[in-house]
Parts: C-alpha cells; structure tokens; sequence
C-alpha cells in the first residue's frame, strides 16, 4: 500500500510547545506520523497505522555537539524527526500507558526557555540597534515605512520575550 | 559546631537531585545512557534522568570544571568526575548527613 503524505500548517508560539506536542500525539493516534519539520509551522505526515507516538520538542543548538547529542537521545529510545528553527523533534513509543520525558525536572525544563530567551533578546536587542534613524538614513521616502516594520517586529519580540519569561517563572517558583 | 564550606564549592550547592545522582555515577568514566541507567540503580528508581536534563547537566557540569570528558567511542562521550567535582559532591553528601541527622529525631516524636 502507497503511504500518503499529508502537508499541514499549524502555528504554535514557543511557550505552547507542550500544545505541539499534544497535538503531534493526536495526529499519530490517527495514523499520521509526523515524517518532517519545515519552516514556519509546515509539519509533513506520513499516513500509516495508528501509534501512541509520544512527541518531546527540545529548544536547543548543539552545534557540532549533535551526533553525540542524538546518540544519548538515541541511546534513551528516542527517534529523531528533525529540527525548525532551533526546535528538536524527537519522539518515543508510548509503553503501558506511561508518557515519557525528556525533562526529568523543573529546572532543567526552565533551563530549556532559558536558552530561548537568550535567542530571543539577541534579536530584540539587534532590531534595537540596527532600526534605520532619520539623521543617518539613505533610505528616503522608505524610511518611515521600514521604520514601521521595526517597530512592528520589537512589538513581536516584546511579546515574545514577555510570554517565553512568563514560562520561565512558572516552571522556577514553586 | 560550624561546617566549613570553601566558597567555590559552596557556590554549587545544594545540588538539584539529579544532578547529585549524575555526579554519583560519574565516580566512573560513563557515557550518557550509562548514567541514566546508574541513577535509576542507585536512586531505587526515586529519580529517573530524562535525555535533555541529562544532556544539559553534561554541559553545564563540563562548564564549571566538574567532570571532564575522557573518552568518545562512537559518539558515545564518556565522562569522568574531576577532583573539583568529588570535592563538590563530599560537601554535598555532608549536608545530607547534616540534614537526615537534624530531622531523625523530628520524625520519631511525632
């Protein structure tokens, strides 16, 4: 039998990556397998027999760390799916009813959106510096509108960053 | 009496439970799925280490000079407690000591 593959787009902010992972469970239950992550919220499916896939999304870039950083998850019985944007895919079968983890703790977990946060003020802080200023533009009659995007996007980064630290805090006190 | 305790083992504690059970099993050379097996063995399956606590301890524990790594076999890295580390984890065992001392008596009246 030819196995179909199923295109969907579906946003998630980065705090809701437990939502994701739900959602990825969900889908494999149905008979679809997540097969690839693209860009920008586009998840591939392979469609097969129904499994309880369990999905763990990691945030972090191992960089050339990752073949060791794959054979210990490897090692612990997780298949990788693949990588958007920082985000590790990986999944496990679930066994008797039991929802495995990739963190064992609250604090480690909190040390996952750490990471994100640091990414996410990096380019908070880059839009920061390099909007266009009406003293040293070339850009004309474009600069109030490129001006208008900047601002849009640290509204975005705001938001971003105020949600991803609200995260933080919820895992930290206790 | 006042426990003495120098400052650059001190700034490490206390140890988050995992991180005691890593460094535990770290008293031999072992790779990452190695100590997760050891911690749940030596834990009585108290505290299972999932991959990416595990994978973040390793670097953060690499970071501040408390284990090294002394080997990689397939790339399996195998990982050693340095004398920094065993330092760390004795003044750590201390306060268990400490603390299972003090609350002996508590429990026992109750």
């Amino acid at each position: 039998m030819e196995s179909q593959t199923v295109k969907k787009f579906r946003w998630f902010w980065p705090w809701q990556d437990e939502v994701e992972e739900d959602w990825l469970r969900e889908m494999s239950q149905q008979g679809l397998h997540l097969a690839s992550v693209g860009v920008f919220g586009i998840y591939s499916f392979a469609g097969g027999q129904p499994q309880d896939y369990v999905y763990r999304l990691d945030y972090i870039n191992p960089a050339k760390d990752k073949p060791a950083y794959l054979r210990l998850f490897q090692d612990a019985g997780w298949e990788y799916v693949g990588e958007m944007s920082g985000w590790q895919y990986f999944r496990k079968l679930a066994q008797n009813g039991e929802l495995p983890v990739i963190y064992s703790d609250a604090e480690s977990k909190a040390e996952k959106y750490r990471r994100l946060l640091v990414f996410q003020a990096i380019i908070f802080l880059m839009l920061l510096v390099l909007m266009p200023k009406a003293e040293t533009s070339s850009l004309g009659v474009f600069l109030e509108i490129v001006q208008v995007i900047y601002l849009v996007l640290i509204a975005i980064y705001l938001f971003l960053l105020t949600n991803t630290w609200r995260r933080i805090s919820q895992l930290t006190k206790r | 009496m006042i426990m003495q305790e120098p400052a650059d083992v001190r700034k490490y504690l206390p140890l988050t439970e995992a991180t005691y059970y890593i460094m535990l099993a770290l008293l031999e050379p072992r790779h990452g799925y190695a100590v997760m097996q050891e911690v749940e063995k030596t834990s009585q399956g108290t505290v299972s280490v999932g991959a990416g606590t595990l994978y973040g301890a390793f670097s953060a524990l690499e970071k501040s000079g408390l284990i090294r790594k002394v080997s990689e076999e397939d790339r399996r890295k195998y990982y050693l407690l340095t004398s920094k580390g065993r330092e760390v984890l004795a003044a750590q065992i201390k306060r268990f000591e400490i603390m299972a001392q003090s609350g002996r008596g508590v429990a026992l009246q109750q």
